[in-house]
């Protein structure tokens, strides 16, 4: 995570993500990365997405209050020479890491005009009490224009760790 | 009934600011939207739009001035549209004005699945 010595890290943070840990990083990233309007924008759009995600599903929460928490995980961005990577990570229980699998891979094998009607059918379909409308993913693959790159590591039989990393080309 | 206004505060950019006219039926929302737990902030705009059908005098005009929302406030945007389009099936004058940043290359794109979504027309506007 954040202590492994990769080059070129932008920002890197383990935690819990509520949603003032979201908007520091996002508005840190938007003022200070040296990328272009367009990329700046898209960077910022993938980084609350996916810190969403880690704050919306992680099994592991910090308790703020009686009523919700916060998931706990961690994001990296990294630039590398020709795109920027923005990585999280957070623990999930080993059930979900099938469905997950699954429609992370749906999602990378869609075109374009696919991932959007996927999109549409999706988001119509979530409830508005829920947490997200699950359509996190399919956004960023949709930002991103590149497959997402993922892993489901097992911790034990009840827990595992996903890692998600969306890449956005510099050009 | 009255005029519905939020102010957006520097510590929670991630409200939107809101204001809708109960007097002349012009609504607008500006700035960002990627809250936690989406609905309760929606849900009083969602019960005022379908108040204003009810008892609203003018045309309802909604002016969008949103530069970056979450798939989360995205869901909630739906439902709102869904509340202007079955007021204009019903014979109420509706006008959407969505005013856009010219640098987001990814806007026009959502805006449009909004339309095929719910059958809406919105009006595209550069912001300036």
């Amino acid at each position: 995570m954040c202590n492994n010595n990769i080059q070129n890290t932008f920002v890197c943070y383990h935690g819990p993500f509520d949603i003032d840990v979201v908007s520091f990083f996002s508005n840190y990233l938007r003022q200070h990365i040296r990328a272009n309007v367009v990329i700046t924008g898209r960077l910022y759009k993938v980084l609350i997405e996916l810190t969403q995600n880690v704050s919306y599903y992680s099994v592991e929460q910090f308790k703020k209050d009686r009523t919700y928490g916060s998931g706990i995980g961690y994001v990296r961005v990294v630039e590398d020479q020709d795109s920027y990577s923005i990585t999280t990570g957070n623990k999930i229980l080993s059930e979900h890491g099938p469905t997950l699998q699954k429609n992370t891979s749906e999602i990378n094998s869609m075109s374009e005009m696919n991932l959007r009607e996927l999109k549409r059918k999706t988001r119509s379909q979530a409830n508005i009490r829920d947490i997200g409308a699950h359509i996190g993913l399919i956004q960023t693959g949709l930002l991103t224009g590149n497959n997402l790159e993922f892993s489901i590591e097992p911790i034990n039989n009840e827990f595992s760790f996903f890692t998600i990393t969306a890449r956005i080309n510099k050009n | 009934m009255k005029s519905l206004v939020i102010e957006t505060m520097p510590d929670s950019p991630y409200y939107p600011q809101v204001n809708f006219d109960a007097e002349s039926g012009i609504c607008e929302m500006k700035g960002e939207s990627y809250m936690e737990e989406a609905y309760k902030f929606y849900t009083p705009l969602l019960n005022w739009l379908k108040e204003y059908f009810l008892e609203g005098k003018n045309p309802l005009v909604f002016n969008i001035k949103l530069t970056y929302f979450n798939t989360n406030s995205s869901r909630l945007l739906l439902d709102m549209f869904d509340i202007l389009k079955k007021s204009m099936d019903n014979g109420k004058a509706v006008q959407i004005n969505w005013y856009y940043l010219e640098d987001d290359p990814d806007i026009k794109d959502e805006i449009e699945d909004f339309e095929i979504e719910t059958g809406l027309k919105i009006k595209m506007f550069p912001m300036d």
